[in-house]
């Protein structure tokens, strides 16, 4: 807990999408008004690959590749966080794990103490087939701590331009 | 976006009525062309791409589902282009296959392309969904069912 904030150690969630880095945009916000600690985790889903190429649907060759191009795309992401926040005077701390991304991320909410998940766009509820959960829908239903849903809308990225 | 932000009812083609394996890449490659204009020379990089794959090792998996898929440089985003057959077809695997999920990936946002993949594999690890959607009729049918 930070002054009268009901939380200290916000963690969020980052997947490449358009959603999770109005996420961070938010995250970011939220940081700079509370002084809150920041935490900004990518998962490689080393999980979702291994499956691939269980299925057979992906050759050991493709899952080299995409473990490449995804440990680029988390450091891009990770690095795109720590700008953003560094230019709101804010420190973060850039994690890229590997595995399931909901299993990291509740391990990682567990080892740190955090007490605030934000996470970017939620999917609508369109499917009962339970097969269609997505990871951020997995980590909302099953975080320990309270969960932020920032939507993806351009009022953030509009609040974030206005802070200095 | 997730798999059912990318299903569309105009990339759905039920009946397919090849028999070969190549003339259904063409076909699924051509239902995504047409809708995106693209023109016979991207065409043609699509179907080279995902076919090249094909060879390296058939994406063709029990229960008779097929998911054919490529990166391809010049896609902004992701796209999925779902077939059935009445006719269950040699794929290059060990079983004839009749459905297919062709997914073209652009290369900006891989996380992105694996988490599809991976949820068309979770959905067609459900022999019910499987068996459903191989006695769908139309394209109509086989979008609900992703919907139910």
């Amino acid at each position: 807990m930070t002054g009268n904030v009901p939380f200290s150690d916000m963690l969020v969630y980052l997947d490449g999408s358009e959603g999770s880095m109005s996420a961070a945009m938010y995250a970011v916000l939220l940081a700079k008004g509370t002084g809150s600690r920041l935490h900004a985790l990518y998962c490689i889903n080393t999980k979702a690959l291994g499956d691939l190429v269980k299925a057979r649907i992906f050759i050991n060759q493709e899952k080299a590749e995409y473990m490449d191009d995804m440990g680029k795309d988390a450091r891009r992401h990770i690095r795109h966080i720590e700008k953003l926040a560094h230019s709101k005077g804010v420190e973060v701390t850039g994690v890229i794990v590997d595995g399931s991304p909901s299993a990291e991320v509740l391990r990682y909410i567990k080892d740190n103490h955090v007490d605030l998940l934000v996470l970017g766009s939620v999917n609508m509820i369109r499917s009962r087939r339970e097969e269609l959960t997505s990871e951020s829908d997995r980590m909302l239903r099953t975080s320990p701590c309270p969960v932020l849903v920032a939507r993806d809308d351009e009022s953030i990225w509009q609040m974030f331009e206005e802070l200095d | 976006m997730g798999l059912l932000e990318i299903i569309d009812k105009d990339l759905i083609i039920n009946p397919l009525t090849s028999v070969k394996r190549e003339d259904i890449i063409r076909d699924l490659v051509g239902a995504y062309c047409d809708k995106e204009a693209l023109d016979e020379d991207q065409r043609e990089a699509i179907v080279r791409a995902v076919i090249d794959r094909e060879l390296i090792a058939s994406t063709a998996m029990e229960k008779g589902i097929a998911i054919p898929h490529a990166k391809i440089p010049f896609l902004k985003k992701s796209a999925i282009v779902i077939g059935v057959s009445r006719i269950p077809v040699d794929f290059g695997g060990s079983e004839k296959s009749s459905i297919f999920f062709l997914v073209l990936a652009s290369q900006e946002n891989p996380t992105e392309h694996v988490q599809l993949l991976s949820s068309i594999a979770r959905l067609c690890s459900s022999d019910v969904f499987v068996r459903m959607l191989a006695s769908s009729r139309s394209a109509d049918e086989v979008y609900q069912l992703f919907f139910d």
